[in-house]
């Protein structure tokens, strides 16, 4: 088919890979993780923060490595995963996000949940 | 219809030598495409982790705080993305054309990843053998299905360098190989993603 | 690892015992009976004209997506013929077994069907007729025309095709396995919870309807990635985004809803799987389940699922609509708007299908006002096809009729929906069958848009045109029938009928059960017509000389080439010059402008690989079904060694030669040049319309 006679390593895809941003990927990743862990093991921030702050973290992260790990940017090589990403992501937050909501309100008007001191000092997403 | 010209001398109707689409261009997409799939795959996981976190749906089985270990986790962290790190760099020397240095790169990728699947299978073994496995409640369904579904996509990618390890000295750099590690570069990187999700998710925000 | 099931299980047959065959079920015999003669007449007709290497190497191991497309419509009709014949058994039983003395034959109480039994036909039908008729037919069309519309020589991975067509055959065969061996679902189509897990269905029923579902979505996964990448990729010179057929546009829009749609229901039937294979409390009652957890992630699948089934209809009608109304469309713009509005929005609403859940009034607040907003694109479109028939001249050829039932059904199932989506009404009819009457009028229009594109394609993959009168029986028959019965079911959800009665106990449904029965007779005469229409097309076929665009009317650009369509579908890649190419063309007496030189055409190499693929994947599922384990496991290994030889073939293609090409083309030509002189009395009388 067409192109199959030029080089394939002259392909835009291939020439995109470069040492320094993968490293930068790896280290900036690493760092990021990092902060989020001390302070998961502080466990000083009320819970509402704490999921506010490391979810920050971790979107940083994921930012990071859709630049420098995917190098997605919004040449005409790459400019379809681009778009079909930005389609994508909000089907993402719909699926958790609604969910999540019609559960909260779900439990909250149809189950019992246990009130014991462990599971009172247990939050998660749904309570 | 406003763009709707009378044809001149200089329309042409047919295009003899037109070049259609790139080979390796079209394979990446469609990769590309695939992986976003199978990113809504893991939304849905997560979406289900995330209705069965709670503790009534641990039926009096552990919750999440008793399992989870986030510094164990950051070690697993790093193990990923080394590995992640070594398979980008091994695309790189490909682009330099070094299959040798390709295959290290790809050799040291396997090597990591295996650490990676030996920590995570370890924790699973040891909670079922207290019996505390998929069987035991709600939640640790969700959790063991999570964290072996990960596992299994990189399993599944330690299969697939295997096989560029043989097809890179058979065939060289030619378009299919080179579309291939393109694709496979996506797929564990994308492994990569999926656990720094996993991670801040299950791991830290659980613990 | 061995789950406790109930009934003997052996380390070579897992739970397949000779009990699992239902030899003494007299409806079952005849079904039995009457298949195994069908399937005896064909085997025999090919081994009588010795078919079998044609069949192999033109047909098995073809990876063009033409013949794809066909053989993908074929399965959905044969499919459509079984879930019709489903169909048929509901509505019959439900108007025999009715009231308390209603008499009972064949081991039923009342009526002809024992409720075990009765479960599985519904399921069944319901399974069927959405996944294994609908969406093969329309994945058909897909196949067929976008390329064609495009301007490409084939879809961007052909082999790939190949390998999604036969992950769906695999399935379909797996669900009409089920008939004689074991038995399928008793739990409906959606797979009410906690119905599904084992401890309620011990059988293998729900294992059937599980792994078949699974084993063709992986097929219209696949199928997603390989048109995107065709559209994006593959239009031809001076095809812009905004000079793209609608059908084009629609297809990509349902497929993005396919591509991340499956996901989700193949994570559903996987956390239903290792409920029932691993013992694990995703959907079960006590131990830590959630039952709405199953029902949320299906239908989040299953609204836009429903959407990827409308879509590609109302495609086909904005192709039919113009050509037979010798208009351009109306608000091409707003058309494709609309089409991605209505995607989007599908991706909001699917709370819908559960409000007496039990959420607070917030959220199924939120979910009716996002389910009536799709009503604003939706209402876009079709008054978009009105002023596209305002003033046009229209031809009520045959698929011009079925695209205008199709609008009627689209208006009526769409108010009806609109009822559906308020909680108020919701509460007092969901779950009764004017939900079920609600969703067969989108449904029947899918099916409405599917016999339009048949007649309306037809010739152009096949050189010759559906008998038109035998085509206009049919549709009449079929359309009457419709309003028949589904007038009367929407009467019925109002007299408090509820969905999926074995037994229909109010004696005051009775006349509107017999009014159903009447349009179901209706229906089974436009079937004869159906069938009588083929017959008298195949035998009348040398009479005809079709043109290149055998309609004279048609605007797009697949209607450029050849009828019937080459295999190497253009011999040179045309330049598109505007949006309605072919019209464009016609207007400036262009349409007959062969390209001048001929060039060498790289071809994909036909493949085996594909059918083996699927065959080991019907495999595969028959052995997770039965539970044995040793197969399962060799067919999966095999599954994998399959992709990885196909990943060792350099599958270089072959080239034709310009002056193959060009004789071809010349061969091709004669036949367009009698036919010219026919037509042409009647193209000048159908001179463009503005
Ligand atoms: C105007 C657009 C539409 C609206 C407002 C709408 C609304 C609804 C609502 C509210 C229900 C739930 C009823 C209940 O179970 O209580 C429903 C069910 C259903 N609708 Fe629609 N709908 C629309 C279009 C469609 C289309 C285009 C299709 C198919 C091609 C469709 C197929 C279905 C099916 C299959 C069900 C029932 C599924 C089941 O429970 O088995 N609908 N619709
Ligand atoms: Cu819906």
């Amino acid at each position: 088919m067409a192109g199959s006679h030029s080089d394939p390593l002259a392909h835009p895809e291939v020439r995109q890979g470069s040492a320094m941003r993968y490293i930068a990927g790896f280290v900036s990743t690493v760092v990021l993780m990092g902060a989020a862990l001390i302070v998961t093991m502080r466990h000083d921030l009320p819970y509402q923060s704490f999921v506010e702050l490391v979810g920050g973290l971790a979107a940083l992260a994921l930012f990071s490595q859709a630049t420098l790990f995917y190098g997605l940017d919004i040449s005409r090589a790459q400019i379809w995963k681009g778009v079909s990403l930005i389609l994508t992501l909000p089907l993402f937050i719909i699926t958790v996000g609604l969910t999540v909501w019609m559960f909260q309100s779900l439990n909250q008007r149809t189950m019992v949940m246990p009130t014991s001191a462990a599971a009172a000092s247990q939050p998660t997403l749904l309570q | 219809m406003a763009n709707e010209t009378a044809p001149t001398a200089n329309t042409q109707l047919f295009r003899p030598g037109y070049h259609g689409h790139n080979q390796i261009s079209a394979r990446t997409l469609g990769f590309w495409l695939y992986m976003l799939s199978d990113a809504l795959l893991f939304t849905a996981l997560f979406a289900s982790y995330a209705v069965l976190d709670t503790p009534m749906n641990a039926a009096g089985g552990p919750v999440a705080s008793q399992i989870v270990n986030p510094i164990e986790g950051f070690w697993q962290t790093i193990a990923v993305l080394g590995s992640v790190t070594c398979y980008s760099l091994a695309t790189v020397a490909m682009k330099n054309g070094k299959r040798g240095g390709t295959a290290v790169g790809i050799i040291a990728a396997i090597v990591l990843a295996l650490v990676f699947l030996a920590f995570g299978v370890n924790d699973l073994a040891t909670l079922a053998a207290h019996g505390d496995g998929m069987d035991r409640s709600g939640y640790l369904s969700a959790y063991f299905v999570l964290i072996l579904t990960h596992a299994i996509h990189m399993g599944v990618g330690i299969l697939w360098m295997l096989v560029m390890l043989v097809q890179i000295p058979l065939f060289g750099f030619n378009d299919m190989v080179v579309a291939r590690m393109l694709n496979l570069r996506m797929f564990w990187q994308f492994q990569a993603t999926i656990w720094v999700c996993l991670y801040v998710y299950v791991y830290m925000i659980g613990a | 690892m061995q789950l406790q099931v109930p009934g003997p299980w052996s380390p070579l047959l897992g739970r397949l015992t000779l009990n699992a065959i239902p030899y003494e079920n007299p409806i079952l015999q005849v079904t039995f009976a009457v298949v195994a003669l069908i399937g005896l007449v064909i085997v025999g007709l090919v081994l009588y004209h010795k078919k079998v290497g044609y069949l192999w190497r033109e047909w098995l191991t073809t990876v063009d997506h033409k013949k794809i497309g066909v053989m993908y419509i074929i399965i959905g009709l044969v499919m459509l013929f079984r879930g019709f014949a489903d169909g048929l058994l509901i509505r019959t039983q439900q108007v025999l077994a009715n009231g308390p003395h209603a008499a009972g034959m064949l081991g039923a109480k009342h009526g002809f069907l024992p409720p075990f039994h009765f479960d599985q036909v519904y399921s069944a039908h319901g399974t069927i007729m959405i996944l294994f008729a609908a969406t093969p037919i329309l994945t058909g069309f897909q196949n067929i025309v976008v390329p064609l519309q495009i301007g490409a020589r084939d879809m961007a991975f052909p082999y790939m095709n190949a390998v999604s067509l036969w992950l769906t055959t695999a399935a379909a065969v797996l669900v009409m396995i089920s008939l004689f061996v074991g038995d399928f679902s008793q739990a409906g189509w959606v797979g009410l919870i906690p119905l599904t897990e084992l401890p309620y269905s011990p059988g293998v029923g729900v294992d059937y309807w599980m792994w078949a579902i699974q084993i063709s979505s992986v097929g219209t996964t696949l199928n997603a990635i390989n048109m995107i990448v065709t559209i994006v990729d593959m239009r031809a010179p001076g095809m812009s985004w905004f000079r793209m057929p609608v059908f084009s546009w629609t297809t990509l829009s349902t497929n993005i809803i396919g591509l991340t749609a499956f996901p989700v229901l193949g994570v559903a039937l996987a956390l239903l799987g290792a409920d029932r294979y691993l013992g694990t409390h995703f959907f079960t009652a006590g131990m830590g389940g959630n039952l709405m957890l199953y029902t949320n992630l299906f239908w989040i699948w299953g609204h836009p699922e429903v959407y990827f089934l409308i879509l590609p209809t109302f495609g086909v009608i904005s192709e039919v609509i113009p050509a037979f109304s010798e208009k351009p469309i109306f608000g091409y713009v707003t058309m494709v708007a609309a089409t991605f509005a209505i995607a989007g929005i599908s991706w909001l609403v699917w709370l819908h299908h559960f409000f007496t859940m039990g959420a607070g009034p917030d959220i199924n607040g939120f979910f009716s006002v996002a389910t009536m907003l799709v009503g604003i694109p939706t209402g876009v479109k079709v008054f978009n096809w009105m002023f596209t028939l305002y003033r046009g001249r229209i031809t009520y050829s045959v698929p011009m009729l079925w695209a205008m039932f199709g609008l009627f059904l689209l208006l009526v199932g769409g108010l009806t929906g609109m009822m559906l989506a308020i909680p108020a009404i919701n509460y007092t009819v969901h779950d009764s069958v004017f939900v079920i009457a609600h969703f067969h009028c989108m449904v029947l229009m899918v099916v409405c848009a599917g016999f339009a594109g048949v007649t309306y394609w037809f010739p152009k993959l096949f050189g010759f045109k559906l008998d038109e009168g035998w085509g206009k029986a049919f549709f009449w028959t079929f359309a009457i029938g419709t309003v028949t019965v589904f007038s009367a079911m929407f009467a019925l959800g109002f007299e408090g009928e509820t969905r999926r009665l074995d037994w229909t106990f109010n004696t005051a449904w009775k006349p509107m059960l017999v009014v159903e029965e009447v349009g179901m007779v209706l229906y089974v005469i436009s079937l004869v017509f159906f069938a009588t229409m083929l017959v008298v097309s195949i035998r009348n076929r040398h009479k005809q000389r079709l043109a290149a665009d055998p309609w004279g009317t048609s605007r797009t650009l697949e209607w450029l080439t050849p009828t019937p369509v080459p295999f190497y579908n253009y011999a040179v890649t045309p330049q598109v010059n505007t949006r309605d190419e072919l019209a464009w063309r016609r207007k400036y007496g262009l349409e007959n402008t062969k390209p001048d030189v001929y060039e060498d055409i790289h071809m994909p190499r036909n493949s085996g690989l594909p059918v083996i693929l699927g065959a080991l994947a019907g495999v595969w599922g028959f052995a997770m079904i039965w539970r044995i384990w040793w197969l399962a496991a060799i067919s999966l290994v095999g599954i994998v060694l399959v992709v990885i030889i196909r990943s060792f073939d350099k599958n270089a293609g072959y080239h034709l030669q310009p002056a193959e090409v060009e004789a071809m083309e010349r061969d091709l030509a004669i036949g367009a040049i009698m036919a010219e002189q026919s037509d042409r009395a009647h193209h000048h009388t159908h001179a463009e319309a503005h």
